[in-house]
């Protein structure tokens, strides 16, 4: 019988591998984001508007980092946050402990991330845009995110930095969401 | 078809779902005036011309929106969070 004190568990990615996924396309590399602890935070009636993590919460359609935090807004009073490389980590409860009367859901198991870098500036992350969402490329400048669909599947873009975006879908999709993704990358030739 | 988003813009009215007319707001006590409430769940205006709907923001901030549509140019006249629709009648009563 397998000794459960040495026996060692290595979480499967949502693409279903030990290791995350990769692809290049042009200038375009696009990773599987396997550590990224994801909690839902909203606000209750009377709270005031906390910072957790020293994050200024953003208004609508706005994304803001502090460090390996950072928050997407998602609606009225109602915010997504993330948390670099925390995936493995109780995310939700350190969240909580950060937001006293808010109401906190653990979301990192629903969702699957990936990161999309390219090496050219960010002429082919506009390219990519162009062809995954039916967002203004004004509403999706540096620093903004937004909740949208992309192939009638729920998504969530973010443009972290001018070369760099993020696309978050539903964890029981990530596949149907990396074909769109790569293939989507693969035509822009 | 775009519909402009009191907080995000213009957004494409595939990310929506309509639900209908927005005197749905207004849900009258049914223990007051049972007639009233029977109005409310079976009779709608179906004008053809200006009319104000709710519409959802499914695939989007999920927010409730009261959108002035005219029914046969297809043109949208304006856009406002059903919040603030519901609390500016609370307050005018």
């Amino acid at each position: 019988m397998t000794d459960l004190n040495t026996l060692q568990l290595t979480a499967t990615t949502a693409l279903g591998g030990t290791l995350p996924q990769e692809a290049r396309h042009g200038a375009l590399r696009m990773a599987e984001n396997s550590g990224l602890a994801l909690a839902s935070l909203t606000l209750r009636r009377g709270t005031t508007q906390p910072a957790p993590f020293g994050l200024a919460l953003p208004g609508p359609g706005a994304w803001g980092q502090a460090g390996r935090h950072a928050a997407l807004w998602m609606g009225p009073e109602q915010w997504l946050i993330e948390g670099e490389g925390l995936a493995e980590t109780d995310f939700a409860t350190a969240l909580q402990g950060q937001c006293p009367g808010c109401s906190v859901t653990e979301q990192t198991d629903g969702f699957v991330a990936f990161e999309i870098t390219s090496e050219a500036g960010e002429a082919p992350i506009l390219a990519l845009l162009a062809r995954l969402v039916n967002i203004a490329p004004d509403r999706l400048r540096p620093g903004m995110g937004t909740r949208t669909g992309l192939e009638h599947m729920s998504v969530l873009v973010i443009r972290r930095a001018p070369d760099r975006l993020a696309l978050l879908g539903l964890r029981s999709a990530a596949a149907t969401l990396w074909h769109a993704l790569t293939t989507a990358a693969a035509r822009l030739g | 078809m775009l519909i402009p988003h009191p907080l995000l813009g213009l957004r494409d009215a595939q990310e929506f779902t309509c639900l209908g007319d927005a005197a749905l707001l207004n849900r009258p006590d049914g223990l007051a005036d049972p007639q009233a409430l029977t109005d409310y769940v079976y009779l709608r205006d179906n004008p053809a011309g200006v009319h104000r709907e709710l519409w959802f923001h499914e695939q989007g901030d999920r927010s409730w929106l009261v959108v002035t549509r005219n029914t046969l140019t297809h043109e949208i006249l304006g856009a406002e969070l059903a919040r603030d629709v519901a609390l500016r009648a609370k307050g005018a009563k």
